[in-house]
């Protein structure tokens, strides 16, 4: 480190300084006249100039010949004001398209789009709140390339999922590193309660506390080019979210905002119930037979038990199998308050919200309170200081489990023709027992949503500090320091009478994580000569993250409800620690020509603590240039309005996770054991250690990325029609990884550098402005994206590594010569027509050898987003549009073996042939299947026999109108008080419709891993997605 | 001063958290251990074996000897399922004998005075060697748990594992009888079969090095090393037996028991999740283990293929599945009806009838009231008058009484059945094979990791074992 404090030193010393010998001021503002702070203006040509202050004001000393300044600011277009008969000027900007803006970068280094080497998408705060979403990663869908974004389904506060230009890494480094304001901050989402195929509850990503109404603008980058500077912690891409910052209204008093969302949600897809069989088997009633509907044809009989009630009566369906009755409606309520202002030295944004939501599952609720504040102190004319403090109280309840094996399991085939839920109500009788249940083995779902708890209460504190310390006019040393806070704590139990946990236990689960990271940049601007601008910046990044886990489960409670250990019979306590340190230190030098020719190199090395001692350094380089061709060759068109070109090539390298390098033996508590029968240490009064399971490394190296990215940004028509295409090609080598061995060695797996695998890609974003008259515009956009993963190598005698295992019959695997595949058993097939074999016996299919059925991840994302303005009303929706990739749906699997489905309807009576069949005959050839099943029950009964997965595996294609609104904004003459500056009312909704798809009865983005898993492609149980539909209203102060 | 001031500020913000490269020094995991003691890996490696074991193979192959009629996720119809297998590959290779190997390295390294500790883990490796041969025929045995030398072991022929698994028992014995009389590590923590009692285990392992060779003998003349086998202790009474209690506290339940409360509710019985097969229902006709063994409500055994739950049929008793019931590795009426046979095969059917009615007696014990935690008895004179009346038996006779003796125990009943061809069983429903269940297929990530596993064969084609 002394080495880096050395260099830093010696930059400082080499820097020059320029003569100034004339006195420019003025002020920047928008075009509502509010100041920019923070805007920089510098002299054309040089580097000589400042930043704004709180109130947009600046003044600095220039060269004496100056004649051109120029402004730049975030968001907003590049302005060039003449000086040369001036020496004050008030400047105002507006803003602009991407390709006249100032963007954030890495480590929030703002930077003319212009000069950029690599793929920047930029979206802004108010197109994050056009219909809200309560996690902020939703409502990036559809809006920019390159990015696939997953989530569980309708779980209140879920996680959602990421990926940047697809899934490189096979040992989980899949998501994109988050950086808020300047400070990176946890994205992790850990599973609780057993295992994320096991009752899992998902519980949200770790960025889903930002509040997107605190956002100014998100940044995402892409390429390893313009993520370089990150080091590895992003070699998945990093988004980069800048907060708003305090700006005073034009009169200069406070500015006050509130907004407030209303919304309703309801089920978006409902499964296609059949609704003529009831409850049963061979086609004989029987009323305990929930979710399993071959019972005989419903024709008003009356039986002795009805369902639930247990009285005689006439058997009658419920439409929709009663699933309106029992899921209701979803309601949430957003408030946001927001004051901020802004004087001579300073500058703040306080801001509060409240997210207030119950969900469509019963019992179902979340809190989240939001506190924020931002501000600035310009402490004199050279030393600025900001902070930030973000605070977020996240409190859910009820949050649904999904997978199997766990009571509290409630999905869309867990229902019945005749089957009313509303006798579910009561669900307890006055001495605590269960009451109104389907069966003798089955739960009142009431009893579940109502009794059994899945609780969860999270803190969340990011802070931040900067300092900048302008040393001299084109140096300047700024320190971030970021603390990033996580007290997540969860609470779940089964009450004392649950079937499957009669005798009642209770897990708590608490989770510490907490971040530090503090980055030291020196940053130095030079004009060599009047056409070339060089920029360089030098840097030191310390990164620590720790997690403590404190669980505890206990096991037969005596009392009811009373959550103590001393009350259970049994007690299982847990415990977890990890702890991360990496050190980088780095360098970057940016060299533009006229401004239209850019050449950026950077450099970085990180030291990691979680490496072998004596190899835990690495290096990575990049290199990006950006070339104007417009400005280039003077072109000045209005057919071509803007023509670039950019290319780069990025290494970045990447550690490995704590405590991976020695043999160690771990104190165990469980014994594990199938369907999650486990028992516990200590066993018979005898505590237990176990070796791992893993073999540790020799001679581990960090992974290494290399990625080539080529791009073009063209403009035609006066900027109406704009296109950006990018295509970028990664190949990430040595991807430290747990490879499975022969667990004959005694070892599942060996800890080393293995393998290589590719992603090529292609990335195009057409935007338009079809109409622009002057009430009425339209702008429309189309977001095109596709990456494709392929497994170049494994190990020797390696190919095929397990990612994600899902039961019995499925697991997402990487196999090389393929990517990221579904990996399942088959029916075994006809080679020549394909078609499935039956067995002679049977009449059945017969089950074929597991193997991979199709990538999980699509061949292309499509967003369209269309915004129509006419006058002040604005009508703008979004259409997702996703091709390619497979899932597969337990759900599906449940209402088609158990008869709930409208196409098990087909020859229910009578013997049932699977004409899709054949039947291999002695010579070896095939006829068509003529050996009938019993009935249609046993066909589909029998299609998941032997842990086929095959029938219930679809293509997850589908088209959705993902979010819609409109808004209006009441005239401006309207508040002539000084005290209401204006009034938008706005119609949301989210999820309004599937319009294509063919996957059925369910939403086939439903997924059962959580966002800390690189599952994908799998459903089972997962609670119904909402669609989701509101008002909103928004006031200025 | 003012700016140096500030300067000062902005860098010792920057070193105040960080000044040392030691910060790098911190990634050795505070809550794992770089050694352990036998007294904490041995508790690790007999309860992980006996409740993946239970889980795995109890409740899902009992169905194919047919002391179930039905299992969950069952491979009774020729399908097993290669995703299910593995549980049990990965439990008996890397939970258990990469645990035992580390166990008998240090045991070894100690010398004599740890020679205890390294005859148990032999003992219990030869056991998983035999049950993995049991299961899957070939088997990674002379290259197994030596990666550094062997990343990809071989797989040996069940001949060379099963004269393997005598070897290591003859070894185990052998620093058995050479254990020294004082200055002895003390394992009684940690053995939790026999509380480190090693004439006990002498006799687990002569009884264990007797079961093997019967199933060698199928085959080849091993008649010498079963003589000299006899003339060794052998487990002889019930209280002798090789078992892992479990017991009434929660996290110590017997998974038999454990599936059917977790899933169903309480009792077998209320339940109707496991019913006998009509098979055993019938040979248990007339015998006071019937009421032991099963609750007779609908007087008729489970069709293969039917759960009681779903079919009136009887239903194993809560005398069996219970949470304390052991796991029984080795009782002694195995062996008498082994001398029964071996009698009977050399035409002393004198012999034979004693040893018979000394195994059928020591059985109707077991579980007339020996077996821990037992419910229900047998009273003595019904025993002895149950025994007393028994004719001279038949080979046939001897192997039923094997196969009742090995009830709720699937790999024993598996190899019983499969070594013996007695009694006949029933068809199975829908399968796939002819005949039962002979083998499973090898895991899916031992096939992906290692070129050299075989190619699967049909799961009806009988190991070498079998005649």
């Amino acid at each position: 480190m002394k080495r880096v404090l050395l260099f830093l030193l010696m930059f400082i010393s080499a820097a020059i300084s320029m003569d100034a010998q004339r006195n420019i001021s003025g002020t920047i503002t928008d075009t509502d006249g509010l100041p920019l702070i923070g805007a920089n203006v510098v002299v054309k040509g040089t580097s000589v100039g400042t930043i704004t202050d709180i109130d947009g004001s600046f003044a600095f000393e220039a060269p004496d010949d100056a004649s051109t300044l120029v402004a730049t600011y975030t968001g907003f277009e590049t302005q060039e004001i003449d000086i040369s008969n001036t020496d004050n000027v008030n400047i105002v900007m507006s803003e602009g398209t991407l390709l006249d803006e100032v963007v954030v970068t890495a480590l929030g280094i703002e930077k003319d789009a212009k000069t950029l080497g690599y793929a920047v998408d930029n979206v802004k705060g108010d197109e994050l709140t056009k219909a809200r979403e309560s996690n902020i990663v939703n409502a990036l869908q559809g809006k920019v390339t390159g990015v696939n974004i997953g989530n569980t389904g309708g779980n209140l506060g879920g996680s959602s999922k990421i990926i940047i230009r697809g899934a490189t890494s096979l040992s989980g480094n899949n998501d994109p590193l988050w950086v808020v304001d300047g400070v990176p901050i946890n994205n992790d989402q850990f599973v609780s309660n057993g295992t994320r195929i096991s009752g899992n509850r998902d519980f949200s990503n770790g960025a889903a506390v930002i509040n997107p109404d605190d956002v100014e603008s998100m940044s995402v980058l892409k390429g390893a080019a313009a993520t370089a500077l990150y080091g590895s912690r992003a070699a998945a891409g990093a988004i980069i979210v800048t907060t708003k910052s305090g700006k005073a209204n034009k009169d200069g008093s406070a500015k006050i905002e509130y907004n407030v969302s209303y919304r309703v949600d309801d089920l978006f897809v409902t499964p296609d119930y059949q609704q003529e069989y009831a409850m049963g088997d061979f086609a004989k009633y029987d009323s305990s037979s929930i979710g399993f509907d071959w019972g005989p044809r419903i024709t008003g009989q009356t039986v002795n038990s009805l369902p639930i009630t247990n009285e005689s009566g006439p058997l009658t369906t419920r439409p929709n199998n009663g699933i309106n009755d029992f899921f209701r409606t979803g309601r949430t309520v957003i408030n946001g308050l927001s004051i901020a202002d802004a004087g001579a030295k300073f500058n703040y944004r306080l801001s509060l919200g409240a997210l207030n939501q119950t969900g469509l599952l019963p019992g179902a609720e979340l809190d989240r309170y939001n506190a924020g504040i931002n501000a600035g102190i310009q402490h004199s004319e050279r030393f600025r200081t900001t902070f930030g403090l973000q605070f977020a109280k996240t409190m859910s309840r009820g949050t649904g489990a999904t997978g199997a094996n766990d009571p509290n399991i409630v999905g869309l085939s867990s229902f019945s023709s005749t089957l009313d839920p509303r006798n579910f109500n009561p669900w307890i009788d006055e001495a605590g027992n269960q009451i109104n249940q389907a069966g003798p083995t089955s739960n009142n779902y009431l009893w579940l949503r109502n009794e059994n708890r899945n609780d969860r209460d999270d803190t969340r504190i990011i802070g931040n500090i900067s300092s900048t310390f302008k040393i001299l006019d084109n140096l300047s040393l700024r320190g971030t320091y970021g603390y990033d806070f996580d007290q997540d704590n969860r609470f779940f139990s089964n009450r004392k009478g649950t079937i499957q946990r009669l005798q009642g236990d209770y897990t708590i689960d608490n989770i510490n994580n907490v971040q530090q990271n503090l980055d030291v940049i020196l940053n130095y601007n030079a004009s060599l000569g009047s056409r070339f601008e060089v920029s360089a910046l030098a840097g030191y990044n310390w990164n620590n993250r720790k997690r403590q886990d404190e669980g505890f489960a206990g096991v037969n409670l005596l009392i009811p409800e009373l959550f103590a250990p001393g009350n259970t019979e049994q007690t299982i306590p847990a415990r977890f620690f990890s702890n991360r340190t990496l050190f980088g230190a780095y360098g970057s030098v940016d060299m533009t020509f006229d401004g239209w020719a850019t050449l950026t190199v950077t450099g970085r090395n990180d030291w990691s603590s979680t490496l072998p001692q004596d190899n835990n350094s690495y290096f990575y380089p990049s290199v990006s240039t950006a070339f104007v061709l417009t400005e280039a060759l003077g072109i000045e068109s209005s057919f071509l309005s803007y023509a670039k070109f950019r290319g780069s090539f990025a290494q970045v390298g990447n550690d490995t996770g704590p405590y991976q390098l020695d043999f160690l033996f771990n104190p165990v508590t469980v014994a594990t054991g199938q369907y999650g029968l486990n028992i516990n240490f200590p066993f018979n009064d005898r505590l237990a250690f176990s070796k791992g399971n893993v073999i540790p490394p020799e001679n581990l190296r960090p992974e290494q990325q290399t990625s080539y990215e080529l791009g073009a940004e063209l403009d035609f028509f006066d900027y109406r029609l704009g296109l950006d295409v990018a295509v970028f090609r990664t190949e990430n080598r040595d991807q430290i990884l747990a490879l499975p061995i022969p667990e004959s060695t005694g070892f599942g797996f060996l800890r080393t550098n293995v393998g290589q695998v590719n992603t090529r890609g292609l990335e195009i974003a057409l935007d338009a402005t079809p109409i622009s008259m002057p009430n009425f515009t339209w702008n429309t956009a189309v977001n095109y994206s596709s990456a494709q993963v392929e497994v170049v190598e494994l190990s020797e005698n390696v190919d095929r590594v397990l990612l994600a295992s899902a039961f019995s019959s499925v697991q997402v695997v990487a196999e090389v010569g393929s990517g990221f595949e579904l990996f399942a058993i088959p029916f075994l097939k006809d080679s020549t027509s394909g078609r499935p074999l039956i067995d002679p016996n049977t009449g059945a299919r017969l089950a074929g050898e597991a193997q991979a059925m199709g990538s999980v991840l699509p061949d292309f994302t499509m967003g369209f987003v269309n915004s129509f303005d006419l006058g002040p009303v604005n009508l703008s929706f979004t259409i997702d549009w996703r091709s390619g990739g497979v899932m597969k749906s337990s759900t599906v699997d449940g209402l088609q073996t158990g008869g709930l489905a409208q196409e098990t309807l087909l020859n229910r009576d009578g013997t049932f042939i699977d004409r899709e069949g054949v039947i291999m005959n002695a010579d070896g050839t095939v006829r068509d299947n003529d050996v009938p099943l019993a009935s249609a029950a046993d066909f589909w009964q029998s299609l998941d026999d032997n842990s086929v997965s095959e029938a219930f595996i679809f293509d997850a294609s589908f088209v959705k109108l993902r979010e819609a609104s409109l808004s209006y904004s009441l005239p401006k003459r309207l508040f002539s008080n000084n005290f209401l500056n204006g009034v938008t009312l706005g119609v949301e909704g989210r999820n309004l419709a599937l319009l294509w798809s063919v996957v059925p009865h369910i939403d086939p983005e439903n997924n059962l891993f959580g966002s800390g898993a690189d599952g994908f492609g799998v459903e089972r149980a997962s609670v119904p997605t909402p669609r989701s539909i509101g008002v909103n209203l928004r006031a200025s102060f | 001063m003012k700016y140096i001031k500030y300067l000062s500020f902005v860098l010792l913000l920057s070193f105040v958290i960080t000044s040392c490269e030691d910060a790098l020094d911190i990634n050795r995991n505070p809550l794992a251990a770089t050694t352990a003691d036998p007294n904490v890996l041995l508790p690790f490696v007999m309860a992980q074996y006996s409740n993946r074991h239970t889980t795995e193979l109890g409740t899902r192959i009992m169905d194919v000897p047919q002391h179930f009629s039905a299992c969950f996720n069952s491979a009774r119809n020729g399908n097993t399922s290669i995703f299910l297998t593995g549980n049990t590959w990965g439990m008996m290779y890397s939970q258990v004998l990469g645990n035992l190997l580390l166990v008998k390295q240090d045991a070894e390294e100690a010398g004599p005075s740890s020679n205890n500790v390294a005859a148990i883990a032999k003992i219990l490796e030869a056991n998983t060697y035999f049950e993995l041969t049991s299961i899957w025929e070939e088997v990674p045995y002379s290259q197994a748990l030596n990666a550094q030398e062997f990343p990809e072991p071989t797989f040996d022929e069940q001949e060379v594992v099963l004269d393997g698994v005598i070897d290591i028992l003859n070894d185990a014995i052998d620093q058995i009888d050479n254990i020294p009389s004082e200055g002895i590590f003390d394992v009684s923590t940690g053995d939790i079969i026999y509380g480190g009692d090693m004439d006990l285990w002498r006799r687990y392992a002569n009884s264990l090095k007797l079961r093997v060779l019967m199933i060698i003998r199928n085959k080849k003349d091993v008649s010498s090393e079963i003589a000299a086998t006899l003339n060794e202790p052998l487990i002889e009474s019930n209280d002798q037996s090789a078992l892992i209690r479990y017991s009434n506290a929660p996290g110590s339940f017997n998974a038999y028991n454990n599936l059917v409360e977790a899933f169903f509710g309480v009792s077998n019985e209320a339940q109707g999740v496991y019913g006998p097969g009509e098979v055993i229902y019938g040979l248990l006709q007339g015998d006071p283990r019937f009421d032991m063994l099963i609750s007779n409500a609908t007087g008729e055994g489970c069709p293969i293929g039917r759960f009681p739950f779903s079919f009136a049929c009887a239903r194993i008793k809560d005398n069996v599945i219970r949470n304390d019931l052991p796991h029984m590795l080795m009782m002694p009426a195995e062996i008498n009806l082994y001398k029964a046979e071996l009698a009977m095969a050399a035409g002393d059917v004198a012999t034979a009838e004693s040893e018979y009615k000394a195994g059928v007696a020591k059985n109707v014990a077991w579980w007339g009231g020996d077996i821990p935690g037992a419910q229900l008895t047998i009273a003595a004179d019904v025993a002895e008058a149950f025994v007393a009346e028994l004719p001279t038996p038949t080979m046939e006779d001897i192997h039923n009484q094997l196969y009742i003796e090995s009830f709720i125990r699937p790999v024993v009943a598996w190899n019983t059945v499969r070594r013996t061809d007695t009694p006949e069983l029933r068809p199975v429903p829908g399968s796939n094979i002819t005949g039962i269940l002979k083998r499973f297929n090898y895991p899916p990530d031992e096939v992906a990791s290692n070129p050299n596993t075989p190619v699967n064969l049909p799961t009806d084609t009988p190991m070498w074992f079998e005649n």
